[in-house]
């Protein structure tokens, strides 16, 4: 009955986006707007839980116990004392920047979300090029959150700042070099096209090569574990979030996960074949695709060391670059030529 | 608005910072990411320990002593109440020292386990290793509970002996714990040793030589790991060292893995040297001290050096006693000393490793501080 309720949902969606009414439309994307804000809080707040949870049971420790049933309203209480503190602006902060640099790079990762399809028909958008505008908005990140850890004015935070701009070039290209191989194996920029080119075999199977390499540079550009060289704790204390404290520290916990979601979602659409599943509707497997992926991302947390940042940098351009070269060639010759 | 900042850039880590292992300061200049100049400031944690032992009655000054190293309170004790009864002119029960040597080694045990938990942490593997560490040592700590009464500060020496006897029963329960020990070290090296990254940040780090470890002063894993073979245990034997079947372990790399390794090969000598304790030591005697002593020694200016190998390397004990009260009691603490080699390690290296090195030095800044 629910799947049967939200199709009509969708196709009532859908037929007000269709309609030449503009305010048919608006309304449309209101709605889009509202379902994407719950996935977006459903999942950042669960992945919040389910982190603490996973790691403490990896760490044979109990994690949150006190707050609700198993501590699921242990995250709530957290974000309400945080909203409640102080929020102090360091005086060597350039306030502007400060104001502006977090808040901007949530608005940048809920627009890299906005950006994907969740099911055929259940998209903002459908862009012809819409694997570039992924990656032109990712390309965003870095420089928002130089500008962000610049702007504190604090040592640390210059060190991670100096740090992220290091990251981004040791991890962009062969990023970007994977983006092209998709690109070509699905002949087109197009993000349903990617899905629907994979509806006999999923690009995972096609270019493990390419796959290894996109899932190492996404951890890098979600800054997760064993690249975390930007929050490392145990060197940078939080690195560019240092002088970040409540309402910003609460922000900056959502951006964390509203980063693992894309994160998650993209190796979805672009390795897993996105949507495509049987029985159950499309948005059903996408979802569970992501939630998979993100839990081995946490998982990959509680077992490795962090590396230094600049074996990253050789490890980008001597391993990376060349395998995902190798990824491109390969493609090419075997499935294209 | 911000200021320019001039390189290199001079960072403060510490005294609040999350890996400094407690108040300790370091002043550093980085290059880009590479440490040009480093300084070291200590005294954070200064409570004049010394000067207390002054104005205490000899076995008052117990639970200070036991303070100075949190993760081998027991050690430290026992330092202490050897200078004493050294003051004294005690003999020692037979029994009584065998019961100590199993329990420092079992208290050592415990520290190497800390160490490799907080070295992991350091380097950013977020409390996995940590955690597992901490177990195992808690289960030390629970026996160590069933043989003295209390879970850290122990307070167990007595001049002469113990406060009391082992419980009935500890024998096995130790066997017991000693045989999951000896199935958890090689799990532990296999899940560090294998991981490459972790490799990568510990081999090659603040390498130290044997000649600068040796002019340094440098003691205890630390020195072991740059390729000398001294152990206070081994050198100038205490209680049933000598009676008993062990090797000072040692690695010539002088680097941050080789003072890991070195305590992983001790944490194997250790439970090798209480298993061997607990066979020949003699079942029946008492272990047990005399009552504590408000007079003390009958002596005038007597001083007394002691000397004893600790998890953290070689501590000493000046003592000048009094009657009544020591006169003055100057302690040699491991720590401060294999503090000094920071800035040698450090030089060169990268601002990351700086923590590695902390880590694999094992500090803990109440020691340093004293």
């Amino acid at each position: 009955m629910l799947i049967g309720s939200s199709y009509s949902l969708i196709s009532t969606f859908n037929s007000w986006l269709s309609s030449g009414n503009i305010l048919l439309n608006i309304a449309a994307l209101i709605a889009y707007g509202i379902f994407i804000s719950i996935i977006l809080s459903v999942y950042d707040y669960l992945f919040g839980w389910a982190e603490r949870k996973i790691i403490a049971k990896v760490q044979l420790r109990h994690g949150p116990t006190y707050v609700g049933k198993f501590g699921i309203l242990q995250n709530l209480a957290d974000v309400i004392k945080l909203l409640a503190k102080e929020h102090i602006v360091p005086d060597t902060a350039d306030k502007f920047l400060y104001a502006i640099g977090l808040p901007a790079m949530m608005a940048i990762s809920v627009l890299l979300v906005l950006v994907l399809p969740f099911s055929p028909y259940l998209q903002a958008t459908n862009l012809t090029l819409g694997l570039l505008f992924v990656l032109v908005l990712l390309s965003f990140m870095p420089l928002f959150m130089f500008v962000s850890a610049y702007s504190t004015g604090n040592k640390f935070a210059d060190i991670s700042a100096q740090r992220s701009v290091l990251m981004m070039l040791s991890y962009e290209l062969p990023m970007l070099i994977v983006f092209a191989s998709v690109a070509l194996l699905s002949k087109g920029f197009n993000i349903s096209g990617i899905i629907s080119a994979q509806s006999t075999t999923w690009f995972v199977w096609l270019m493990p090569i390419g796959f290894i390499v996109f899932f190492v540079t996404m951890l890098a550009e979600l800054e997760r574990p064993p690249f975390d060289f930007l929050e490392a704790d145990s060197e940078l204390i939080a690195g560019w979030l240092t002088d970040y404290s409540a309402p910003y520290y609460a922000l900056s916990l959502f951006l964390d996960y509203t980063r693992m979601l894309f994160g998650s979602l993209i190796m979805a659409i672009l390795f897993f074949g996105g949507w495509s599943g049987p029985f159950l509707p499309p948005i059903i497997w996408l979802l569970i695709k992501a939630v998979i992926i993100s839990l081995f991302i946490i998982i990959i947390r509680t077992t490795l060391v962090r590396m230094r940042i600049d074996r990253m940098l050789k490890f980008g351009w001597v391993w990376m670059l060349p395998l995902s070269l190798v990824n491109l060639i390969i493609t090419y010759m075997v499935f294209i030529h | 608005m911000r200021v320019v900042i001039d390189v290199p850039v001079r960072i403060n880590v510490g005294p609040i910072h999350p890996s400094t292992h407690g108040v300790l300061r370091l002043v550093v200049d980085v290059e880009g990411d590479k440490i040009e100049n480093m300084e070291a400031h200590i005294g954070f944690l200064h409570r004049g320990v010394e000067k207390l032992l002054e104005n205490r009655m000899y076995m008052q000054a117990c639970p200070y002593m036991e303070k100075l190293d949190y993760f081998a309170p027991m050690s430290y004790d026992e330092l202490y109440v050897a200078a004493v009864e050294q003051a004294y002119g005690v003999e020692i029960k037979e029994k009584a020292m065998y019961v100590r040597t199993i329990l420092l080694e079992l208290q050592r045990i415990a520290s190497h386990l800390a160490s490799i938990g907080f070295l992991c942490n350091d380097i950013g593997q977020l409390f996995t290793a940590f955690m597992w560490s901490f177990k195992d040592r808690d289960m030390v700590l629970k026996l160590l509970e069933a043989a003295t009464g209390t879970r850290m500060f122990y307070v167990n020496m007595r001049i002469g002996g113990l406060v009391r006897d082992l419980p009935p029963g500890f024998e096995d329960s130790t066997i017991e714990l000693l045989d999951y020990l000896s199935k958890r070290i090689p799990m532990y090296e296999k899940y560090l040793e294998k991981n490459p990254v972790f490799m990568e940040r510990n081999k090659g780090i603040g390498i130290i030589s044997r000649d600068d470890a040796k002019n340094l002063g440098i003691t205890g894993p630390v020195l072991r790991g740059s390729g000398v073979s001294y152990d206070i245990r081994k050198n100038k034997p205490y209680y049933v060292y000598e009676k008993l079947n062990f090797r000072t372990q040692v690695r010539n790399e002088g680097d941050n893995f080789a003072r890991y390794k070195v305590r992983m090969l001790e944490l194997r000598e250790s439970i090798r040297i209480v298993r061997e304790a607990l066979k020949k030591m003699p079942s029946e005697g008492s272990a047990v001290g005399m009552p504590i002593r408000l007079i003390g020694p009958p002596v005038k200016n007597k001083i007394t050096i002691t000397e004893r190998e600790l998890p953290r390397g070689e501590c000493m004990i000046y003592l000048v006693a009094d009657p009544q009260r020591p006169y003055r009691a100057y302690i040699r603490s491991a720590n401060f000393i294999n503090l000094s080699a920071i800035e040698e390690m450090c030089k060169g290296q990268r601002f990351a490793d700086l923590f590695s090195i902390i880590g694999g030095l094992d500090m803990v800044i109440a020691d340093v501080d004293r």
